[in-house]
């Protein structure tokens, strides 16, 4: 893939609350950036909007996003391919591990990015600051929304 | 010389329109009822087409028609093709691919076609191409034509194992290793001659109308040669038969090779116009025309030279990879082959040449002629081998390259051409001259004073232009003559049309080409109008591109009008009671020799055409004369440009200080058209040298697709050249001319890179030379220089 | 749709455009004056060069509706009647256009260039200012010529020099 990044934040909550977060479809609704929707397929599989912008492309990306190697209450890979129309696709995929950390927990994530056609074409400057962007605000919006989260 | 003649700086006469807004181009054109067209293109480098559900499309607002590449197939149109024919080394010709319009099973590059969308405005199509769902299975891509080939690599054509288009040689591998075997020197290099794109100003665009009453269609595009676009998509892709197909290239903003090719957009609209009933209008986005126009070059080349004690040259040893992209374009296995490899000698006598290429497929946007095509990439190895060479000899650049020139004329090289005229020593001397080489060292001494880095680069380049004899080009495999025509019209009153084969996309034709028939016939230039790019008006023409314009399409002008003067002075001996053979002409002027008898241009095409003064029997009424020229060899322009750089070691910054041009065009009809073309092909070669590069990630994802990422020579980046001529007229043609179009891209990028090598000590220094490649090299000079 | 009201090349047009219709496209699409083109689309070429309220503008980055109230010059208003204005007179007499398609847009910018800095302009200045104008054909060497005489013709009111043979 193109593109990797990493990352890791501790996080205000015990490793199970965490993991229950992880595997809410309403907290990953939430914080993903610009899930419109995420329906619930199966316990692993779920469907999803997300309207994304990268430099002049902004598109509305219609895909499924999965849960693997699922190892609970430790972490998963999830697992994301969405097609945007005429601005192409973006794929992607983060490895999350959780750790005990004092009185809540570490999470450590390693992700793979890569787009393809239009958005690709004219963002490509752009992507890696868009992706770190996109995950920053992932787990800036989930740290933030743990708070409040039993 | 009259002030619109021959060799006069005539200024141009489409100027008029361009300047003042009122040409037309294609996307300017708009017809009654027009549908506009919107594709759907492949995200995707390599995949299947599982499923193409047009449903939702088809009930979007506006939505005419959703067509796809079934529909294509369901409707018998033909694939494109590619037109020239190589063979392999083992005898087994060239493995081509199918190539559809719009792809129905298989993508094979990012931008092809799966779908178009016709709907009313370009917006609702483009909203529509959005509901178009594709099904892709994607599989696996290469567009590193060195890992093409390798075993295990994706196959991207069932035709073509291992992506192996053609193995193709040239010359005597025998006598070119006992070249090297017994050589005192060898100099190797391994070069990437990197990909470009086109990115003539106009997008490409075609319209395309459905006349029901006389099942006729017409198209007007983008083309540098409507009459073979007409030919293939009537004879190969079976759209019409050719009388029933009219094509009109109207004004074209730029081609340089790139709207030489037919390609699958002109098909679809063409085919989507007869299927709707109404007129379909495509124009391309800059972005499509990143993905889908022909990119240029990309070779991967291992190169030796062999030299004896006496420095002279004595053989010289190719391989190399041609990426061909993921569909063979229109003339693309000819530009690897017989546009490069016989290019090989340069200026040079080399009594022994082998050059092997191997052609691939990739899963990137097919590859043909650019600007040059082939003679670049040729020039290029020739001139980086030679200026390493002498400077791993510890010689003089200009002087080795002086003891090896070709001196005697007609040259035999061994890979096919014959050299016919030129005078090397000459162009070269000239050049150093203008360049002031001799001071050089004070110039470079006070840059360092500075703290920069100067270097002086040389490129002795050689061409063959005039495209070409046709017996021999198609003993070489091309399915096409390549002559031209020409129409001379005089009407009664004595204005003139001339009509050709040959197609202005920036050239400046329609002034030259009145300059030579002012010239000739002693008539103003405003009244002589050229018509081209309309096959219902030219019967016939082979179109523009390998700088032929002049050495061919001109000389088919002449052919014409020497057939004119000749009916003319009939027409003259019957006015003055003369024989024809007793009429001289000049200056406009009919003169029974030996008397002070004579009548004007006007007055003899009135009586063309009024018929008083002969009979039917004695004459034919009109005056109108039409020719086709086959040239009889090749031309061979050829030249010396010079580049000296300054480099900042600190920031990898080169400056062009200085540019000096000087090549051998053979005779010139317009000098301030000629030093033109020399202008702007520098400006390209230099955008290859140091700025321009395609480049695809490992996905096939074309990453420099914009004019954001592709770097575009700007005013700023080019420095203001110094541009002359040597003259040997061409032998060949009846007017003398070799041609100018290419010239500039074929010499400038082996001037710059080693220009820039030179000044920072050592030749590892890719194209492009940007400022982060060269500050790397300029760093790496300092530090070899420090141990 | 909503009603723009501009004045182009001197002459009032109101227009029913859609609220995301581009400048370029009102001025080549509904008023069909096709000789401003449009050479990309990421505002690069600078081929879409217009003047809105004598100002050069890239008519594929300003909305048609922002125009509205606006005066706007195109290539075909530059011209007084039949007399060239001196930078389109420039342009023919140093070559300084081949395919002609980038040259409305070099012309407009080069006008305005001289709108802003003066009639007495160097290369080096003149090679800065145009980097928004991108020419394929041309090596930008004659254009740089052109405009330095064009702007002097400006200055003077007179047509330029020819220049030597």
């Amino acid at each position: 893939m193109a593109l990797e990044m990493s990352g890791e934040y501790d996080l205000p909550q015990k490793r199970e609350i965490v993991w229950k977060a992880l595997n809410d479809p309403a907290m990953l609704e939430k914080c993903i950036p610009g899930c419109e929707t995420l329906e619930k397929l199966s316990d692993t599989e779920f469907q999803a909007t997300v309207k994304l912008s990268i430099g002049p492309v902004s598109a509305r990306f219609k895909g499924k996003v999965k849960l693997e190697d699922i190892d609970a209450p430790n972490g998963y890979k999830i697992v994301g391919e969405g097609e945007g129309g005429v601005a192409g696709f973006a794929k992607g995929q983060a490895s999350v591990a959780l750790a005990d950390e004092g009185e809540g927990c570490k999470l450590t994530y390693k992700a793979e990015a890569a787009t393809g056609g239009k958005i690709a074409q004219l963002g490509q400057r752009l992507i890696s600051g868009s992706a770190k962007k996109t995950a920053d605000r992932f787990f800036e919006n989930f740290v933030e929304a743990l708070k409040e989260y039993r | 010389m009259s002030a619109t003649g021959i060799g006069a700086a005539v200024r141009r006469k489409e100027d008029q329109r361009f300047i003042t807004g009122t040409g037309n181009y294609t996307s300017d054109i708009s017809r009654p009822g027009e549908l506009r067209a919107y594709f759907v293109r492949s995200p995707h480098a390599h995949a299947t087409i599982k499923k193409v559900d047009t449903k939702a499309a088809e009930k979007m607002p506006g939505v005419a028609a959703v067509l796809t590449g079934a529909d294509l197939a369901n409707d018998k149109i033909g694939g494109l093709i590619c037109g020239w024919a190589i063979t392999s080394k083992d005898g087994t010709p060239m493995k081509m691919g199918a190539h559809p319009a719009i792809a129905a099973d298989k993508v094979r590059c990012v931008g092809d076609a799966v779908a178009v969308v016709l709907a009313e405005t370009l917006r609702q199509a483009r909203d529509a191409a959005e509901a178009v769902e594709v099904d892709y299975g994607v599989l696996p891509s290469v567009v590193d034509p060195a890992k093409a080939a390798a075993k295990g690599a994706p196959q991207i054509h069932d035709v073509a194992p291992n992506n192996m288009i053609y193995d193709w040689h040239l010359g005597d591998k025998a006598a070119t290793d006992a070249a090297f075997a017994s050589a005192k020197h060898v100099t190797k290099l391994d070069i990437i001659n990197n990909r470009l794109v086109p990115n003539a100003m106009e997008p490409r665009a075609a319209i395309a109308e459905y006349d029901q009453g006389n099942d006729a269609l017409t198209l007007w595009n983008t083309s540098q040669n409507p009459h073979v676009a007409r030919l293939v998509i009537s004879a190969f892709v079976g759209m019409a038969p050719e009388h029933k197909l009219r094509v009109i290239a109207p004004d074209v903003g730029g081609g340089f090779g790139s709207k030489i090719f037919i390609y699958p957009e002109e098909v679809v609209a063409l085919w989507a116009a007869r299927r709707v009933k109404r007129p379909v209008k495509w124009v391309s986005d800059r972005s499509e025309a990143f993905l889908t126009d022909a990119h240029g070059r990309d070779h991967v080349t291992h190169a030796e030279l062999a030299i004896d004690a006496n420095n002279k040259i004595t053989g010289l040893r190719v391989h190399t990879i041609a990426n061909i992209g993921a569909y063979m374009s229109t003339f693309s296995s000819s530009v690897p082959t017989y546009l490069y490899a016989t290019l090989l000698s340069g200026q040079y006598a080399i009594p022994a040449i082998y050059a092997e290429v191997d052609a691939v497929y990739t899963n990137t946007a097919p590859v043909d002629a650019y600007r040059g095509a082939g003679r670049p990439e040729a020039t290029f190895v020739v001139e980086r081998l030679v200026e390493v060479a002498a400077r791993e000899l510890g010689l003089d650049p200009a002087e080795f390259r002086r003891k090896n020139f070709v001196k005697s004329f007609p040259h035999q090289t061994p890979v096919i051409m014959t050299y016919d005229a030129g005078d090397y020593d000459a162009s070269l001397t000239k050049a150093m001259d203008l360049i002031d080489y001799k001071n050089f060292g004070k110039r470079k001494a006070e840059s360092e004073k500075h703290g920069k880095l100067r270097g002086i680069g040389f490129s002795t380049y050689i061409e063959a232009c005039g495209i070409a004899p046709s017996q021999a080009v198609g003993s070489l495999g091309a399915g096409v003559g390549l002559w031209e025509s020409a129409e001379v019209r005089v009407n009664p009153t004595g204005s003139i049309e001339i009509l050709t084969g040959s197609h202005s996309h920036g050239q400046g034709h329609e002034t030259t080409f009145a300059q030579l028939v002012s010239d000739r016939l002693g008539v103003p230039i405003e009244t002589v109008s050229v018509v081209h790019g309309d096959t219902d008006k030219v019967q016939f023409g082979m179109g523009t591109y390998g700088s032929r314009s002049g050495a061919v399409g001109m000389s088919a002008i002449v052919k014409a009008l020497d057939k004119i003067e000749a009916k003319a002075k009939k027409v003259a001996g019957y006015m003055m009671e003369a024989s024809g053979d007793d009429i001289e002409f000049k200056d406009g002027k009919f003169t029974v020799k030996g008397t002070d008898k004579s009548v004007g241009w006007g007055d003899v095409t009135l009586n063309a055409y009024i018929a008083h003064k002969f009979t039917g029997g004695q004459l034919e009424p009109g005056l109108k004369e039409g020719a086709f020229y086959d040239p009889t060899n090749f031309t061979f322009p050829a030249g010396c440009h010079i580049a000296e750089v300054e480099i900042d070691p600190e920031t990898g910054k080169t400056t062009i200080a200085k540019w000096v041009a000087v090549d051998d065009f053979g005779n010139i009809i317009n000098p301030m058209i000629v030093e033109g073309q020399v202008h702007g092909g520098i400006a390209q070669g230099v955008g290859q040298a140091m700025l321009e590069g395609a480049s695809y990630n490992s996905d096939g994802q074309l990453v420099t697709g914009s004019f954001m990422d592709y770097a575009m020579p700007r005013a700023a980046d080019l420095p203001s050249f110094k541009v002359d001529t040597t003259v040997t007229p061409c032998p060949s043609n009846p007017l003398g001319i070799k041609g100018c179009g290419e010239a500039g891209a074929i010499a400038s990028p082996a001037a710059l890179i080693n220009a820039i090598t030179n000044a920072v000590g050592h030749e590892n220094v890719p194209m492009p030379a940007t400022p982060s490649t060269v500050w790397k090299a300029a760093q790496g000079g300092m530090k070899k220089a420090a141990e | 749709m909503s009603n723009v009201t501009v004045t182009v090349n001197g002459k009032s047009h109101t227009v029913d455009v859609a609220p995301e219709t581009l400048l370029v496209e009102l001025i080549r699409e509904k008023l069909r004056l096709t000789g401003t083109h449009v050479g990309c689309d990421t505002s690069q070429c600078g081929a879409c060069v217009v003047h809105v309220d004598g100002v050069a503008v890239k008519s594929c980055t300003m909305l048609a509706m922002t125009a509205d109230g606006a005066s706007v010059t195109t290539i075909e208003g530059l011209a007084n009647g039949s007399a060239l204005h001196p930078m389109q007179e420039a342009f023919r007499e140093h070559h300084g256009l081949q395919c002609g398609f980038c040259t409305p847009g070099m012309i407009m910018s080069a006008v305005d260039i001289v709108n802003r800095k003066g009639s007495d302009l160097d290369e080096h200045t003149i090679r800065d200012e145009l980097e928004g104008n991108i020419c394929r054909c041309t090596g930008y060497h004659n254009i740089v010529k052109a405009v330095a005489a064009g702007a002097k013709a400006m200055k003077g009111g007179a047509k330029p020099a020819r220049a030597a043979e």
